[in-house]
């Protein structure tokens, strides 16, 4: 706000317009309520309403038209005073350190994305072993995925687990892929944050975060499949999926990130004339 | 830093005392009644919320003497369905609906530089349909025949499912008096957001660009233009409604063709969108009190602003998850489980940007800065609570519980309440050219927390134990008794601290401190105003030329606008 402007003389004069006073509102609420409180009263409440709704009508347009009324409110000058005791101004200092943890080159999150796909192959084999060797079955771990998603397959037996089901292929194909790609997309967004490791990362740190999360909430989400569910294989199945995520990963060339770029450019301006310098270490 | 003179033409020179006599209080009287200065109905406003926010915390202790114990009869089943039906009601309706346009009405104006709102008449009569709104309700208790036969209030909960509302099982005209009175209240609200929206786009001062607005004008347009979208489905379900009852027809008798399902549609399609309604003029008050009191401009205005915005529109797209049980496809229970997650998203950016603005701020611990501090960490755990809920396999578990209640008070009590309380501590001084008494605020603040914890943490447990919402009482084998008597407790503990607020509230407006215009050293247009302001807020226009324009009066060597 700039004190100059305040130089400017009140509009008009020694007075201020402003709308006038009026009863016509409170009149036509009052109407308004009247004519739905007659609903569950009175029709003479209703029809009284009606009354009260229509003469405030005819008195609101009448206060504005031609001409709104106003009311010349008298401009009493009073200078008020704009000051703060608070004299002294502190900018928080960010050392060069904080600056030194900001990774300046990461995997692009697209590696994330194809590690996810690779590590969803590798962990098929892992599952497909586990149901041969506990089922005699490769469909056993398909269908525990897969009658997840199917709505019409209540209680199903064991031995209905371990035969084909062509809907449990796809709705376990389906999910395989959608989870593997997503998963992937969740590692890759954050490699930025333990950008030196990838494979520790992807083999163990979240297989285990995962795996724990899993544990505590599956029998809420699916009691059936908690109660089938083998955690060791899983396991097993979770750091298949991550070892090969973060090898795929770890090949995959680093990038630059946005923090070896100049502020205006982090900031994605580009126009001239901008504020620099002063303007950075401001917070 | 150096001192800046504001001349300001027009601030209020010491009223001479007036003798009160008879024709001076019908004056006084009158010139309320006739009034269409936004100040006096924002005033208005609030009187009527504090009121109300009183008759409905009454209703609720006699909701928790009655769950006191196992097997209790302090009232009867009839008198407690009325209850907590009109507990419910008037806190969303009468409470949260009128503290919104409160803060609006009063404070819009003096944050843009304006004189008024756009239609100043509207905003009278928006007020006014209000009010006659909520007697019209409250006169429910003496006109309206009830389920039971009696002359008496609503007895259908305040989400009035279809077919209970039906007259088959609400004879006489309870159920009536709240559809017509909501209906009513509902146009003083759609009056009052066009007013909010217009007057925000087309008032602003010179140099107040949308991206100068303060951040609470810009989330109370939001939740304007969110309640116009959001009331008219309610309304046209409770005509439809009417129609039932009355005129033939059939929109929610199922054994006709109809649905009820669909009134629990349109009642939610209003009524999820309503929840960030009442919760976003709360984020506008914490947008005001947090850097005024941490001694830092806002973190990521931008950002807040957006999110204010995505929050309004995924709302809009939530209603259903509190259909879970109801029954719907796996398809729709996925997308509304993943809808209603999203809106963690833009609620997670304000609060990290709320704790942003506190980081490394020199904080000042005064009564507003305690309700937004308590109602930061509370609204973060109603948040977890809330995506709990919005799994559905859970939410199948524990709808209908006392976990809900726990989760939707924590929600409308911890974030909302909590920040009522701060805007009138922060803004009373303005109002009224006095400070709020801090000793009392303290006492406030601290009985406030305490009850509000014990009565509130302690719920999630009785709800997990299996304790269905709306039950008149239960037997003594549940294991749900001590909780429920250290949960009233709680309830009476709050009641106490909102007694000390209503003592504050009156003692300080005689006997407090003299407020000065800028008593928080704050950086807003409305500070540059008198307290209280003159009619015309202000005699010549102002001019902004950053967000805080009050800081770049302060601080000339270090304007805001050299960094923006």
């Amino acid at each position: 706000m700039e004190t100059h402007e305040q130089s400017n003389s009140s509009p008009h004069g020694e007075t201020i317009h402003l709308p006038a006073p009026t009863a016509w509102p409170i009149v036509m609420a009052f109407g308004v309520t009247l004519i739905f409180a007659g609903f569950v009263t009175n029709m003479i409440v209703s029809i009284l309403g009606a009354v009260f709704f229509v003469t405030s009508a005819v008195g609101w347009f009448r206060q504005v038209l031609p001409h709104e009324a106003h009311e010349d409110l008298p401009v009493e000058a009073h200078d008020i005073t704009i000051a703060s005791t608070r004299t002294h101004v502190t900018r928080i200092e960010i050392s060069e350190e904080h600056r030194a943890h900001l990774p300046v080159e990461t995997y692009p999150i697209l590696s994330g994305i194809k590690g996810g796909i690779a590590g969803g192959i590798a962990m098929i084999f892992p599952a497909l072993l586990y149901g041969i060797l506990s089922h005699h079955s490769i469909w056993y771990p398909v269908n525990l995925l897969g009658g997840a998603g199917v709505a019409n397959w209540s209680n199903p037996t064991t031995q209905d687990i371990a035969a084909f089901h062509i809907q449990g292929l796809i709705v376990a194909t389906i999910i395989h892929i959608a989870t593997s790609v997503l998963v992937g997309l969740l590692y890759g967004a954050m490699l930025p944050m333990l950008p030196r490791h990838p494979i520790v990362l992807g083999g163990i740190i979240a297989p285990l975060l995962w795996t724990g999360l899993l544990h505590s909430t599956l029998g809420i989400i699916n009691p059936v499949l908690d109660d089938r569910i083998a955690w060791g294989w899983f396991v097993v199945s979770q750091v298949a999926f991550g070892m090969v995520a973060g090898f795929v990963v770890a090949r995959q060339g680093k990038i630059r990130t946005g923090q070896s770029m100049p502020f205006v450019l982090r900031m994605g301006i580009e126009a001239s004339g901008l504020h620099s310098g002063e303007g950075e270490d401001r917070h | 830093m150096a001192d800046s003179t504001y001349p300001m033409p027009g601030s209020l020179a010491e009223a001479p005392r007036q003798r009160w006599s008879q024709a001076a209080i019908l004056e006084w009287l009158h010139s309320w009644v006739t009034t269409v200065d936004h100040k006096k109905l924002g005033i208005l406003y609030m009187l009527y919320s504090i009121f109300f926010l009183l008759v409905g915390g009454v209703e609720a202790i006699l909701i928790r003497i009655q769950l006191m114990q196992p097997n209790l009869h302090f009232i009867s089943p009839q008198v407690f369905n009325r209850l907590f039906t009109m507990h419910g009601t008037t806190m969303v309706f009468l409470v949260g609906m009128t503290y919104i346009f409160g803060f609006a009405n009063y404070l819009i104006p003096l944050m843009i530089g304006a004189r008024d709102m756009a239609f100043p008449r509207l905003n009278a009569l928006s007020f006014w349909l209000t009010f006659f709104g909520g007697l019209l309700l409250y006169y429910s208790f003496i006109g309206g025949g009830g389920l039971y036969g009696q002359g008496n209030a609503p007895d259908v909960g305040w989400w009035a499912y279809a077919p209970l509302t039906s007259r088959a099982f609400t004879p006489g005209h309870s159920t009536d008096y709240w559809a017509l009175s909501l209906i009513v209240t509902g146009f003083g609200t759609i009056g009052a957001s066009v007013n909010v929206v217009a007057t925000a786009l087309c008032m602003r001062c010179k140099g107040m660009t949308l991206m100068r607005l303060p951040l609470f004008v810009w989330l109370n347009v939001v939740t304007s233009a969110l309640a116009l979208i959001t009331i008219t489905p309610l309304t046209a379900a409770q005509i439809m409604l009417l129609i039932d009852r009355y005129l033939g027809g059939h929109f929610f008798d199922t054994q006709a063709g109809g649905s009820a399902v669909v009134w629990a549609h349109f009642f939610w399609i209003f009524g999820h969108p309503e929840v960030y309604v009442l919760v976003l003029p709360a984020f506008a008050i914490a947008n005001e009190v947090i850097p005024v009191f941490s001694r830092k401009a806002i973190f990521g205005y931008p950002a807040m602003a957006a999110a204010s915005v995505a929050i309004a529109f995924v709302s809009l797209g939530v209603w259903a998850h509190h259909m879970f049980t109801i029954g719907m496809t796996s398809v729709g229970n996925a997308f509304f489980v993943l809808s209603t997650m999203l809106v963690g998203i833009p609620t997670g950016i304000k609060i990290f940007n709320w704790i942003a603005t506190m980081w490394g701020g020199k904080i000042r611990f005064a009564t507003p800065m305690l309700f937004c501090t308590g109602f930061l960490v509370q609204f973060l755990l109603a948040g977890l609570t809330g995506i709990m809920l919005s799994v559905a396999p859970w939410d199948w578990q524990l709808h209908n519980s006392y976990f809900v209640i726990a989760h939707f008070h924590y929600v409308l009590v911890g974030g909302i309440v909590f920040c009522i309380f701060a805007g009138i501590y922060y803004w009373y001084p303005k109002v009224t050219g006095r400070m709020l008494s801090e000793t009392l605020g303290k006492w406030h603040f601290w009985l406030f927390v305490i009850g509000f914890h014990i009565t509130f943490d302690l719920m999630h447990i009785p709800g997990l134990l299996g304790m269905p919402r709306s039950i008149y009482t239960y037997e003594a084998n549940r294991g749900w008794g001590t909780l429920n008597m250290i949960i009233s407790i709680g309830g009476l503990i709050q009641a106490v601290a909102v007694l000390v607020f209503a003592v504050n509230l009156v003692w300080s407006y005689f006997k407090g401190k003299e407020a000065g215009n800028d008593p928080w050293d704050a950086w807003t247009l409305e500070w540059a105003a008198a307290s209280p302001p003159p009619a015309y807020n202000f005699a010549t226009d102002p001019v902004v030329t950053s967000r805080r324009p009050l800081w770049d009066l302060k601080h000339p060597e270090d304007p805001d606008w050299k960094y923006e």
